[in-house]
């Protein structure tokens, strides 16, 4: 449908990923239309762009979650989905922006709306930017979390130089996170639970497979801790180490990694076939450039900044303007449909309250 | 350095055991690599899982994997603060590929269950040690000093090796007439279960008297099996001999089977420990109690003829307290005593610190002492006479051998050891004996 001829203000929701479904649901579901802008030509964001095979923490398949979600946003009478459309400019304020958009099959065009949410996201850290020796483009047994996920979807784990099942798999934590160097400070918050969820997955598939992490401290966050790192330390078999490793290096047709096992006081060598870096977040380009588009304060990471917190995680430095999901910065599906839906709540609140939200 | 253009790379030592010998005495020892971390292999080359999986193969060994390397295991644990030893250093130590069945790490726990008060994982070295020593024991990997404490224990029934049939010798010197069931048979209220260290250790025969004195003194209707009472064996049950414990356990419930007694008492808090957990998931069911919980409600009507006068301390036995939560009973005791001053150690009830004996300790001081830079029983004399007191008291029948010991070695030969009972007798009687 089109929500051109609507008599309310609709809210513009740029980015289809969780926090997006979520807000547009949400905003939908308080009885406002919504135009749901996504980039792609397809709804689910990075669950389904990066192939997830089952998400954190009870390993539903990740095509069933995001597709419970996309139907209800689809089949909602009081949303209009654009696809492969990108949104190019924001005149206006709160109650009555003009938005450009591109792409799809009208081409240019422009849509009014009372207020913006923008969930745009994240991209995963590119682990050719690690200034360790982790060799993710020189070795093709060194892949990263998504690239494992993949192979899991598809319920073939295999060493990608020869085809065959690994007998050893490890996890090397904070690839990208935690890191003055690289520029990113903070953790990424979600691949110890990733990882460990993979880790068990590859237990799951490949029971005589060792599964080691190396960490340097797990961050397994609240019900996370005995969600995933028990099960996987106490059920699973895994073996966390505490050490981080400093470089990967070819040894035979095998790969060993080197680091220091901290609670030990000893240096560690040891082989390996299949090497996961546990790579964490940065801003997505959409998030940038979005945050460009719209005038939005973003700090130092490019992530889009929350003005207010703690308390308030969605507004953005523009009135009508909330962010939502990993676009904030680093976040969790959790985090990320709790702030898509806050975000609608705060929009639809803007446009009907007289004194504005 | 390079010698004339030659680059030579440096030498590296790298051995896991070295050995000095003295240029004075001759003697030699060796140096495990944990003392000096330059004779270590210093790479570590493997993990795995393996170790953990032997471990949970065997019932009660599965919890030392759950480690998440929090360590707040190891700043309780007793043999950690005399050596290098501790549940996360063990978890680490398996995890690394260290066969904790054929190591010596195995036998240093004294089961005092300091470590599971403390952990977030419940990692229970209470089930681990005796399912791994279990397996140890079955492969004849034993130290030769606690295999002899199994074979006397076998034998005679005591882990002392002593003749069974002076079990109850000490009885003559109490005083006061001391019923022997298979002598004088009929229904008694207290089964006075003496174990071994009361019945043959000289000490310990002097507590077994007092007691009598004591329950004598309070009109207690109790009596001995003498002769035919076997030891518990619930060390040896934790130091991997399940197999001569249960049929131990076997043995002591056919002859408590055929006498008609209320209660057992006994002053053994090993023992009270199998009594009260082990023996009903047999089947064996007994009203069971500490000699301390008997006499504590009976302060009121001990007919005390003395004041002491003295500084006194105690030390709460870890199968008493820790095992099995009674801490006040003993302080019940000794407070009520006339002119006792009761000063506590810092680390006392919950955290009160492990005298060594437990778990098979008690047998293996010999092999202990490679691994730790004192007793145990000599670093808790030390606290104890940090306190200023003149007595450090005690209700387990292990501690006043292996205190006195540490006494004397420490130099705090002004401390005396002394059972609760013996200050009871004591200050009952009227006539002082230290």
């Amino acid at each position: 449908m089109t929500i051109a001829n609507q008599a309310a203000p609709a809210v513009a929701v740029v980015g289809g990923g969780p926090a997006g479904l979520a807000a547009a649901r949400t905003a939908a579901d308080l009885g406002s239309p919504v135009v749901l802008i996504e980039r792609l030509g397809f709804l689910g964001g990075m669950p389904i762009i990066e192939n997830y095979a089952a998400i954190t923490p009870h390993l539903e398949p990740a095509e069933v979650a995001m597709g419970r979600m996309i139907t209800a946003v689809e089949s909602h009478p009081l949303v209009e989905v654009v696809l492969d459309t990108e949104v190019t400019s924001c005149e206006g304020e709160a109650g009555a922006f003009t938005l450009t958009l591109e792409g799809g099959a009208g081409g240019s065009r422009k849509i009014s709306a009372g207020a913006v949410v923008v969930a745009t996201g994240f991209q995963h850290f590119d682990p050719g930017r690690e200034t360790q020796m982790y060799g993710y483009y020189e070795f093709p047994d060194v892949i990263a979390l998504q690239d494992l996920e993949a192979m899991l979807k598809d319920h073939h784990v295999v060493r990608p130089s020869n085809g065959e099942s690994p007998a050893r798999v490890c996890f090397v934590q904070c690839v990208g996170s935690r890191d003055r160097q690289i520029g990113n400070e903070y953790c990424s918050k979600v691949c110890c639970g990733i990882a460990s969820k993979e880790a068990m997955e590859v237990r799951q598939m490949l029971p005589d497979c060792e599964v080691f992490i190396f960490y340097i401290d797990m961050r397994m966050y609240g019900y996370w801790e005995n969600q995933i790192y028990w099960p996987a330390q106490e059920q699973y078999h895994v073996q966390y180490v505490k050490g981080v490793i400093s470089e990967v290096l070819p040894k035979g047709d095998r790969l060993l990694v080197r680091g220091e096992d901290t609670t030990m006081g000893r240096p560690m060598e040891v082989l390996m076939d299949l090497v996961v870096l546990s790579v964490g977040m940065e801003p997505s380009p959409g998030t940038r450039k979005m945050a460009s588009v719209l005038g939005i304060e973003q700090n130092k990471y490019g992530f889009v900044e929350a003005v207010q917190p703690p308390l308030d995680t969605v507004s953005t430095s523009r009135v009508g303007v909330f962010a939502a999901g990993a676009a904030l910065g680093p976040a969790d599906l959790e985090d990320s449909v709790s702030t898509g839906a806050a975000a609608a709540s705060r929009a639809v609140a803007l446009l009907r309250s007289p004194v504005g939200a | 350095m390079p010698v004339g253009g030659r680059k030579q790379a440096p030498v590296v030592i790298e051995e896991e055991m070295a050995v000095v010998a003295s240029t004075i005495s001759g003697r030699t020892s060796e140096l495990p690599a944990m003392w000096n971390r330059m004779l270590e292999p210093r790479v570590l080359r493997d993990y795995g899982s393996g170790g953990f999986a032997r471990l949970a193969a065997l019932q009660g060994g599965e919890s030392l994997e759950w480690c998440y390397g929090c360590g707040k295991c190891v700043p309780v644990c007793p043999v950690d603060l005399v050596g290098e030893y501790g549940p996360r250093k063990l978890h680490r130590k398996v995890q690394s590929g260290v066969d904790l069945l054929a190591d010596d790490d195995l036998w240093l726990c004294t089961t005092c269950m300091n470590c599971l008060r403390v952990c977030p994982k419940q990692v229970d070295m209470i089930k681990v040690m005796p399912a791994a020593r279990g397996a140890a024991v079955g492969a004849g990997e034993v130290p030769t000093e606690l295999q002899d404490v199994f074979e006397k224990t076998f034998r005679y029934g005591n882990c002392l090796g002593e003749n069974p049939r002076r079990r109850h010798a000490w009885t003559r010197g109490a005083g006061v007439p001391v019923r022997v069931l298979a002598d004088q048979p009929g229904p008694v209220d207290v089964l006075f279960y003496v174990e071994d260290y009361w019945s043959y250790h000289p000490r310990g025969q002097q507590a077994a008297q007092a007691f009598a004195r004591v329950l004598t003194a309070l009109g207690v209707d109790f009596a001995i099996l003498g002769a035919e009472e076997k030891t518990v064996g619930d060390s040896q049950r934790l130091a991997g001999e399940a197999g001569l414990f249960e049929a131990l356990m076997e043995d002591v419930a056919a002859t408590l089977g055929r006498y008609d007694f209320r209660r057992i008492v006994t002053p053994d808090p090993h023992g009270f420990n199998a009594l009260v957990k082990e023996y009903p998931k047999h089947g064996h069911r007994y009203d069971v109690l500490h000699y301390t919980q008997l006499l504590a409600p009976l302060v009121e009507q001990m007919p005390f003829a003395a004041s002491l006068e003295r500084t006194v301390t105690f030390h709460d036995p870890c199968y008493l307290g820790r095992h099995n939560g009674e801490y006040d009973a003993p302080r019940t005791l000794l407070e009520a005593i006339p002119g006792i001053r009761l000063v506590e150690m810092g680390r006392c009830r919950e955290n009160g610190y492990c005298c060594g004996g437990g778990g098979g300790g008690m047998w293996l001081d010999g092999f202990t002492s490679n691994h730790t830079a004192e007793r145990l029983s000599e670093r808790r004399v030390r606290e104890a006479a940090e306190t200023g007191a003149d007595i450090l008291a005690v209700c387990c029948p292990y501690e006043v051998s292996r205190f006195e010991d540490a006494a004397k070695s420490t130099g705090n030969d002004h401390l005396q050891v002394r059972d609760i009972v013996e200050l009871l007798d004591e200050a009952m009687r009227g006539h002082g004996e230290g």
